[in-house]
């Protein structure tokens, strides 16, 4: 509630933030095509686009005018409505999961709170989970509008695969859930700062120079969440919805165009999501190694001596650049993955995702909450 | 009209389009896509009434899992028999007037309903002051401990569901039976 | 509220997105139709092969059917999970985790079952 301002013109500039978030993720995707096809050839021992403009750069310019110039093709045999609307709903479900997790600390002024989030939800996880489930009905309204048994074999194969994943991602988040006790995203970030400090057992260990991140008490959780996350997000190893070799391009083998650019928006956006939480989660979010805002903040005064706005707009600017620093480290590891690793085969894919990471994924919560319960009801 | 008022009708108009287009739909597909347009519309009248965890439940389970399953299967079987056996038939036409006569009754029990109760209105402000945790919390208390047998039972239930479901798949039979 | 948030980015993004489709097309322009070739869904150098009687392996629709039941097994973890502190705090920690702990031996049990089964075996 205390997002949504009281007067019209809170309400707008509410609004007009979610529009820039969503800007401002669409924005990043031509960056990360860019720091794909140049980071592909760097561990390839290529070139990569180096020739328009400095670094390749303006290549990602010329790619949208070859976009817009193409031909606006729909096969005789599809379904025209659910061609056209599989490539605008995939957008939607990454853009909307992702304005929930925040990039940055609140910045306060007398009247009003402005998150630097698109909005905040109180049950952040729940909200991020069951947004993000939706992105199966864009592969399979897009392999099914395409009239072609490759498209439908690969939605089958995309859904099929999102839904296993789904239940080790679920089981994963469990841990993180019953380490905050919380599904806000805000508040989980909150417990994370400061320095490492854990209760249990009647001891207390504290280590002043590391931060209270939750990798620390969730290492298996961490692992199985973004593993599971890189098959939510279709990416290699996990790409069998577009094994070439057998399934020419999966689900949108018939697109090309600015639709097809729609769905890599959408896949770039669900990567995006993934980091963002993997940040949130076990990275301390935006929190700066293991100094707590406050003290960021009363730093900034004391070392800049400026008024206590001031020191708030920059203490949300700081606290931005050290989640987006997380954040694009999680996105490089995105890419270098894909580039690295082989594709799984299918009956492995589904063996890891059943078999291997469901149990693992269970054994974790099953533990974290004995250690939880053991820890606060005994002492060694 | 304030905002909420105006989220509401949206939202319940949104719900009932989609609603009726389930039934109004000639494609199989149509209608189990505004079906699954129709759980998120529930979900978002959910967050409405403050239910947020029921929200996301909604969205999770019914938006995510169940209708998912309905569109994959629709999309990949040919259902030209299926159409044919039940639109057709003595059957199907009793079936059709059956509920036919069961929604009839539904709204007049409604109506009759809605005119007898009288109606309380609390204010919006007082359902925006409960916290979100508690209902949560209220919610994990009647599951976990208050009717505890009911929720081992509902995971015995679930059990033999999934035995059920392997051993379907693995019988032979109905309009897509091997050949 | 939130939620007229989340609203209004999805219908902007949806109207975006729309916007972008009839941008593309007024640049790009209609596809012409120079041969029926080049209106075919794809095909790997052959007739197009359509797919009259698809027979799809019944193990996607067993996943499906499984996904939903596991899923809402996990899904009873959630609020269980948020309140686990808050209630060993109050004392019915016993309790909560005890409940929990048979809910999720059927859940094992189920899971060991279905893979002892071969439900879950893809060849």
């Amino acid at each position: 509630m205390t997002t949504m301002g009281s007067t019209t013109i809170e309400i707008a500039i509410n609004l007009v933030k979610t529009i820039l978030v969503f800007l401002m993720m669409v924005q990043a995707v031509p960056i990360l095509v860019w720091l794909e096809r140049r980071g592909s050839a760097f561990i390839q021992n290529r070139f990569g686009p180096n020739r328009v403009g400095p670094l390749g750069l303006v290549q990602l310019l010329a790619d949208a005018v070859k976009f817009l110039k193409k031909e606006d093709f729909v096969p005789e045999k599809g379904n025209r409505f659910l061609f056209y609307c599989a490539p605008v709903f995939a957008m939607i479900p990454g853009a909307i999961a992702y304005m929930a997790i925040p990039m940055s600390v609140p910045l306060v002024t007398e009247s009003y709170t402005f998150l630097i989030q698109g909005y905040e939800i109180n049950v952040g996880i729940v909200f991020i989970l069951g947004i993000s489930s939706l992105a199966a009905y864009t592969i399979l309204m897009a392999g099914w509008g395409s009239g072609s048994k490759f498209s439908l074999m690969g939605a089958l194969r995309a859904s099929a695969q999102i839904i296993s994943y789904e239940l080790a991602l679920g089981l994963a988040i469990v841990g993180v859930i019953l380490l905050y006790g919380t599904f806000n995203l805000a508040e989980m970030i909150q417990s994370q700062s400061g320095s490492l400090n854990f209760q249990g057992f009647g001891y207390t260990v504290a280590a002043n120079w590391l931060p209270n991140w939750g990798i620390f008490y969730q290492p298996i959780g961490a692992l199985l969440f973004f593993a599971a996350t890189f098959a939510e997000s279709n990416r290699l190893p996990f790409d069998l919805a577009e094994g070439e070799a057998e399934l020419v391009a999966g689900f949108h083998t018939e697109y090309g165009g600015f639709k097809m650019l729609m769905f890599f928006i959408g896949e770039y956006a669900h990567m995006m999501v993934a980091s963002g939480l993997m940040v949130t989660f076990f990275f301390g979010g935006y929190s700066i190694w293991n100094f707590s805002p406050e003290e960021v903040h009363s730093w900034i005064m004391n070392t800049f001596s400026v008024a206590p706005f001031t020191a708030n707009v920059l203490n949300s600017i700081i606290h931005f650049l050290s989640y987006t620093i997380k954040f694009a480290l999680f996105l490089w590891i995105f890419i270098h993955v894909r580039w690295t690793l082989p594709r799984f085969r299918y009956d492995q894919l589904m063996d890891l995702g059943w078999k291997t990471m469901l149990p693992w994924a269970l054994a974790n919560s099953i533990l974290t909450a004995a250690i939880i319960f053991i820890g606060s009801h005994f002492t060694l | 009209m304030t905002a909420d008022a105006f989220l509401f009708w949206f939202l319940a108009f949104v719900t009932v389009v989609s609603g009726l287009s389930v039934i109004l739909m000639v494609n199989p597909i149509y209608s189990a896509l505004s079906l699954a347009m129709t759980m998120i519309g529930v979900a978002a009248i959910f967050v409405t009434l403050n239910a947020y965890f029921l929200a996301g439940v909604q969205l999770i389970v019914y938006a995510g899992a169940v209708m998912v399953l309905f569109v994959m299967v629709l999309m990949l079987f040919d259902l030209k028999h299926e159409i044919q056996a039940f639109t057709r038939g003595r059957l199907t036409g009793a079936i059709k007037i059956a509920s036919v006569g069961i929604l009839s009754g539904l709204i007049v029990g409604a109506v009759t309903m809605g005119l007898k109760t009288p109606v309380v209105i609390t204010a919006s402000s007082d359902v925006a002051a409960a916290p979100t945790v508690d209902t949560t919390r209220a919610l994990a208390e009647n599951l976990f401990i208050k009717n505890v047998l009911g929720f081992e039972v509902l995971g015995v239930m679930l059990l033999v569901i999934a035995v059920g479901a392997v051993a379907l798949s693995r019988s032979k039979g109905g309009t897509h039976a091997r050949d | 509220m939130p939620l007229g948030g989340v609203i209004f980015v999805t219908i902007f993004i949806a109207i975006f997105g729309t916007l972008l489709i009839y941008l593309a097309r007024w640049t790009g322009g209609k596809a012409k139709k120079t041969s029926q070739a080049k209106f075919d869904i794809y095909e790997c150098g052959i007739e197009v092969q359509e797919k009259k009687d698809t027979k799809v392996s019944v193990k996607f629709y067993l996943t499906a059917i499984l996904f939903i039941l596991f899923d809402i097994e996990v899904i009873f973890m959630f609020p269980w999970a948020s309140n686990f502190k808050s209630f060993i705090a109050s004392g019915a920690g016993v309790y909560i985790f005890s409940s929990m702990m048979i809910f999720l031996g059927i859940f094992i049990f189920g899971l060991w079952w279905e893979i002892k089964s071969k439900a879950l075996e893809w060849d």
